[in-house]
């Protein structure tokens, strides 16, 4: 995910003056809620999920982009943080003294490149772009897959994590043509076709029963490589769509398979899969819409899962980010890829 | 149970929302989370002190057991185990066969040496560990990751009878597990790798069998998606093996119609019916690439008279069930593929796709869009 650039709609609450309350976003109340995130170590759960850390702090700083306050957790300490995180051979761990990982090598990369910080990375860091790229590339598997780290558990998601982050960096072979490829890209894409199912979705590894998040992830992987359009076909993008719009219930909200319940974070899985797509008409917007707000706490910001739970900063983000999608007036435009 | 794809996504599911958030917490409730805080905090700092020193000892390994269960998600803390296990494995194989009689002995009856027994040990007390936190976490990543090092750990190290044991029974744990909850996508994941894993090791197929398992799993529950889905993956390979010709192949495609339209006739308004019998029909789709067909050769004529064959059968479930979009949406379906085949065909009047579509298009408004798109499409 990524911020649109241009003109378009702005951030800040102004927009929404002629929408009824309970179609509002409490713009002001989560840029609250985000910034107060880091000062709850009162709470267990905060030391419970330290292996998150890093990627709280990327959905929390997209948040706030999408709210049009990107300033609201500072640069510095944000930066001061990751670099933390960073091990001698280009990855990056959850938090001070966890396990460089994939997942939070991209999530580091996606905060630099948002807060602009790539020039820092190579001053604390010789080379370190391009070291943090040799890290990912690194973890590429001979049948194209990408494993999650040295112990070896392979995921789609991988792959579209280090697709997304060597991108970038400007670290594909696309980008680098007069270097030899870091990456073997075919076999990547090749791998990801191999993760379609009959129904036009994708599983997590050949075999594997369709997965919105996965969808997301093969089509992302696919539209990075530049080859989704010609993939897929028309034929592919109604059977995809078909099987991507079943996703909506009658509560407007969306699920991540057939006969689950629906959830906020796959509004962003699957919407976003919709509009690589060109199918996002092909689901009720307004109910959507709907939904997604009446899992906003009004009272103390964030958003939950579903109507009246907990509301927690992954949740708020993909409940942003939906919103955004749908063009929902007072947030800064998104990039479905 | 919800579906949680990502690492984060699971312990923040369904959890009402208080009002007031943690400013209404009583005092008490306040202390007593502030002493498991604290208590969290000696753990983890212990935990990490002993790696640093390199204290690759049965007591490091309980304490990391200790902040496992209570912190399963701590990934880094896996990692440590495994690195534990690795360097006790190596000093293991490093070890002379020791004096202890008793010891070889007991290690000789199983074909093994002293510290192949060891090992074996070792590594059938850590999968007893997880399976309670398999249990209480069965959507998270990191045990299901342990459990499948522990056993290609297992298979390097130890000769191929004992591995072969070991890998026998995971096939049994995920059984279990996948009767708990028949829509675990780990646990489908890691069937998948226990059965190619042991199909390496014995070099035998268990085709038959696992599309066995899958007739039992979808007997006792037709509402079963992901048995239908595995179902259906496991059938090209059943055809290839059996050896099937013509005549078999056809023999089994009407099976399975049979099978899934019975099921459809007792509950129309099933998704996980309508799935598989999407993927029969898929197969006699020559441009679905990802549905390999089931007849082979497949001629015209043979789509044709399926074709027909199903409309018939799904017009009929519309009889009590004319509220149920499914039922329209297969017709659509099979009518856009009759037509395509065979643009003269009188199987479906125009009148009728009108109707069904306009049908859709009332009761399934959330999806306006795209029946409006079809109706395009169609030209009607
Ligand atoms: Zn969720």
């Amino acid at each position: 995910m990524s911020l649109a650039a241009g003109p378009g709609r702005g951030g800040g609450g102004g927009a929404q003056g002629q929408l009824p309350d309970e179609m509002k976003v409490v713009v002001e109340k989560h840029v609250a809620y985000i910034q107060s995130l880091d000062t709850r170590r009162e709470e267990l759960e905060y030391h419970l999920t330290e292996h998150l850390r890093i990627s709280g702090i990327y959905w929390g700083l997209t948040a706030l982009h999408l709210l049009g306050h990107p300033d609201a957790l500072p640069r510095d300490g944000v930066l001061d943080f990751l670099f933390s995180c960073l091990h001698a051979d280009g990855g990056f761990g959850a938090a001070p003294g966890h396990d460089p990982h994939m997942l939070y090598t991209v999530s580091s990369v996606q905060i630099l490149a948002m807060v602009d910080g790539f020039d820092e990375l190579e001053k604390r860091m010789k080379d370190g772009k391009l070291k943090v790229a040799k890290y990912i590339a690194g973890l590429q598997q001979p049948n194209g897959t990408f494993a999650g780290d040295e112990w070896g558990e392979t995921d789609t998601r991988f792959l579209y994590c280090a697709l997304n982050a060597l991108s970038l960096l400007g670290f594909l072979p696309s980008q680098q043509a007069d270097q030899p490829p870091l990456i073997d890209v075919p076999a990547a894409t090749a791998y990801v076709k191999a993760c379609q199912n009959f129904d036009g979705g994708f599983g997590t590894e050949p075999g594997a029963e369709s997965h919105s998040g996965q969808v997301f992830t093969c089509c992302g992987a696919l539209s990075i490589t530049g080859e989704l359009d010609s993939y897929l076909g028309e034929e592919g993008k109604d059977r995809l769509g078909a099987w991507l719009s079943e996703r909506q219930l009658p509560s407007g909200g969306l699920n991540g398979r057939p006969e689950k319940l629906v959830d906020v974070c796959y509004s962003w899985w699957v919407m976003s899969s919709m509009a690589m797509i060109g199918r996002l008409h092909w689901i009720d917007k307004a109910k959507l819409t709907a939904f997604i707000l009446q899992c906003q706490d009004p009272e103390e910001g964030g958003f939950a899962d579903r109507p009246g739970d907990m509301v927690d900063v992954f949740h708020t983000v993909f409940g942003l980010a939906g919103l955004s999608l749908l063009g929902h007036p007072g947030l800064v435009e998104v990039d479905p890829a | 149970m919800q579906d949680q794809w990502s690492e984060v996504d699971k312990n923040q599911h369904g959890i009402p929302r208080v009002s007031g958030g943690t400013a209404d917490k009583s005092e008490q409730a306040r202390v007593k989370e502030q002493k498991q805080i604290e208590q969290y905090q000696r753990l983890e700092a212990d935990v990490i002190l002993r790696i640093k020193s390199k204290d690759y000892s049965n007591d490091t390994f309980q304490a990391t057991s200790q902040l496992l269960s209570q912190n399963p998600e701590y990934y880094t803390i896996w990692n440590h185990r495994r690195r534990l296990l690795q360097d006790v494995f190596a000093k293991e194989r490093d070890r002379k066969e020791d004096a202890d009689a008793a010891d070889t002995e007991a290690a000789e009856r199983e074909g093994l040496t002293s510290p192949q027994r060891e090992i074996s040990l070792l590594v059938k007390e850590d999968l007893h560990f997880l399976v309670p936190l398999l249990r209480q976490y069965p959507k998270c990543y990191w045990i299901w990751n342990h459990r499948s090092w522990l056993l290609g750990t297992a298979t390097r190290l130890l000769p191929s009878h004992t591995a072969t044991e070991l890998w026998q029974g995971e096939l049994g744990l995920v059984s279990k597990m996948l009767s708990l909850d028949s829509r675990n996508f780990h646990g489908w994941g890691y069937r998948r790798e226990v059965v190619k894993e042991i199909e390496r090791m014995s070099t035998s197929s268990m085709v038959e069998k696992e599309f066995s398992y899958t007739t039992k799993m979808v007997q006792s529950n037709l509402s079963n998606f992901s048995a239908w889905h595995y179902r259906s993956q496991l059938i090209p390979h059943l055809l290839a093996e059996r050896q099937a010709d013509c005549d078999a192949r056809k023999n089994f495609l009407d099976g399975e119609f049979e099978l899934i339209t019975k099921a459809l006739y007792t509950d129309p308004y099933d998704q996980s019916l309508w799935f598989y019998h999407h993927y029969l029909m898929s197969t006699l789709d020559p441009t679905n690439s990802q549905a390999p067909a089931i007849l082979d050769p497949c001629t015209d004529a043979e789509r044709s008279y399926y074709y027909e064959q199903e409309l018939e059968n799904v017009r009929d479930m519309l009889d009590g069930a004319e509220d149920c979009k499914y039922i329209y949406q297969s017709l659509l379906e099979l009518s856009q593929q009759l037509r395509q085949l065979d643009a003269g065909n009188q199987a479906v009047i125009k009148g009728e796709l009108t109707a069904w579509l306009s049908q859709l298009l009332k009761i399934d408004s959330l999806r306006q869009g795209r029946w409006r798109d079809l109706e395009l499409k169609l030209k009607l």
